[in-house]
């Protein structure tokens, strides 16, 4: 287990982090939701041991030779080197195998290209992205931890990233902690969310039980919607292909049992969860 | 300690800068060299003329000997320049590109990695003397021939061809220690300040102090004796006829002597640092 307990951290600007608690478990995939400056990478910091809190400890427990593998802020490559030769230099300060054979796997395992040759400058962010988790992923360590990972990513690029990260966790039992400022790609990978704001840890919970708990709008893809009776009821905002609805999460299965026996044909029903819900609401 | 060391290494010879610098070396020589071809003749010949008709001068005196002295004396403000801003992009380079904290996220112990850079720092700049001493001396020696080196320090000091030569190899010797002295003030400065432009500004300005404060005088003898801008033209020393191997010795220990403080001092406080 990575416990982070009462984490507390203040530069001269202010308190950046004020008691703040988290947990990481083997193979679970944990959420840090908060908004820029909210102290998301100062706690990531802290975790992985490249600052020291004013308070509160940060303990480990890990069998593996390297406990936490990381990207904070961006992925630190060296832009003058290859993927492999990157690879390369940072296996080799740990003292592992530097072989091809090695890189290769390494290169395969997070969907890089071994073929590329040119300097990771290049690279496009996703690409840059994976490199890091590679470099992160090396002398397997038991836990992972991402800040920020599908910044700059197109849409293809956060599904192979989330499902890059998912496979890491099932698989491979790495206990893994994403943060984001985006709501819907960490309710999608994430089993716990924690949210923080302003340096404090304002809600956390199973990620299917905040959005229950939270959810108060969804939006609902279907042909002939805007008539349907059944919406009528809760508030609904008809827009150029779907319909947004107020309803508490209870409803709405409800809501869809009377639209389909209208006849409405739904394609597609998102629930829409904010941060500012989430800051502002604690779970009781 | 010795795979870090071999990481630096690679990255060192990887990046374009480090042979931009060699070839910064190699430019100021080679400026060095024709500006003394078409001015030193006629210096010597103002300087020499009495004394060319009362004494028997071995071989033309605008020799390669003369030359390499003359571009010991001009490398002495450049060299240091160039070796300060690749010895501290060592460091600031990680702090840029965010590697440091990738590096320092792998099972790698902060005092090695900081030390392995003062280790790189210090081959590095070892190589560039070298570098300087064989490419300045092929190129000297092959244009210029061999010769009496005639020295102005206080007097006009000569000395035959072959005692020049040995007397060049050891004041490039004795530079070598100001040169690591520099390097090693430019990484511990890189650990304080962590940006290249900054640290570049910081350690011009060291050393252009260090080079205004060369000739001043304390008055008391001891102090000038450990005041470190003295330290520095120790090499001059073997430009006089009686060479002081005792001065010499206990010059470059103090200064060896204030490198491993600043050392100790930059590993330090780059333990205590937060990365980040």
């Amino acid at each position: 287990m990575l416990l982070g307990e009462k984490l507390s951290k203040t530069y001269s600007s202010g308190n950046v982090l004020d008691n703040v608690t988290v947990q990481i478990v083997p193979g679970q995939i944990y959420g840090l939701l908060g908004r820029n400056g909210a102290g998301k990478s100062t706690l990531f910091k802290i975790l992985c041991g490249l600052i020291k809190p004013d308070t509160g400890t940060v303990s480990v427990q890990a069998a593996r030779a390297k406990s936490i593998g990381a990207i904070i802020e961006k992925p630190g490559l060296y832009p003058y080197l290859n993927a492999a030769d990157n690879l390369r230099i940072f296996a080799g300060i740990q003292g592992l195998s530097q072989d091809k054979g090695h890189m290769t796997q390494h290169l395969m395992k997070v969907g890089l290209p071994i073929d590329r040759k040119d300097p990771v400058r290049n690279f496009s962010m996703g690409m840059k992205q994976r490199l890091g988790i590679a470099i992160a992923l090396l002398n397997d360590p038991e836990y992972l931890v991402l800040d920020e990972p599908f910044n700059g990513l197109d849409p293809i690029g956060v599904a192979s990233l989330i499902q890059l990260i998912q496979q890491l966790a099932f698989t491979d039992r790495i206990g893994i902690l994403l943060s984001s400022h985006l709501m819907v790609e960490l309710t999608k990978c994430c089993h716990y969310l924690y949210v923080i704001d302003e340096g404090k840890m304002v809600n956390a919970g199973f990620t299917h039980q905040l959005i229950q708990d939270h959810i108060q709008r969804f939006s609902i893809a279907a042909d002939n919607i805007a008539a349907a009776q059944a919406i009528q009821a809760y508030q609904p905002v008809i827009g150029m292909n779907d319909v947004k609805i107020t309803c508490p999460a209870s409803q709405i299965t409800t809501v869809l049992q009377q639209l389909m026996a209208e006849g409405i044909r739904i394609t597609a029903c998102t629930p829409e969860l904010t941060l500012e819900q989430l800051i502002k609401q604690p779970r009781a | 300690m010795k795979t870090l060391v071999w990481a630096e290494i690679v990255k060192l010879m990887k990046q374009s800068k480090t042979y931009y610098a060699l070839g910064a070396v190699f430019l100021i020589e080679c400026l060095i060299f024709i500006t003394a071809y078409y001015q030193g003749s006629a210096i010597l010949d103002v300087l020499l003329d009495s004394l060319k008709q009362s004494f028997y001068f071995e071989g033309t005196l605008l020799n390669g000997n003369l030359i390499l002295y003359i571009v010991l004396n001009g490398l002495w403000f450049n060299v240091p320049l160039i070796i300060m801003i690749i010895t501290s992009g060592i460091l600031t380079d990680e702090y840029k590109d965010g590697t440091i904290q990738t590096t320092l996220l792998q099972a790698v112990d902060k005092g090695s990695f900081i030390g392995a850079k003062y280790v790189v720092a210090i081959g590095f700049t070892l190589f560039v003397i070298a570098f300087m001493m064989v490419s300045s001396g092929i190129l000297a020696y092959t244009i210029f021939g061999k010769g009496d080196l005639v020295v102005y320090l206080q007097t006009l000091n000569f000395f035959p061809a072959a005692d020049a030569f040995q007397r060049i190899g050891w004041a490039f010797a004795s530079g070598a220690v100001a040169m690591l002295f520099y390097s090693v003030v430019s990484m511990t400065l890189a650990v304080w300040i962590k940006e290249a432009a900054k640290t570049w500004i910081a350690s011009a300005l060291f050393l252009i102090i260090t080079n205004l404060l060369l000739k001043l005088d304390l008055g008391i003898a001891i102090a000038n004796h450990f005041f470190f801008p003295k330290l520095m033209d120790t090499w001059q020393a073997f430009f006089y006829h009686e060479i002081d191997w005792g001065l010499v010795w206990l010059n470059n220990t103090i200064l060896l002597g204030y490198g491993v403080c600043l050392i100790g001092l930059g590993v330090w406080t780059f333990r205590k640092q937060d990365i980040g």
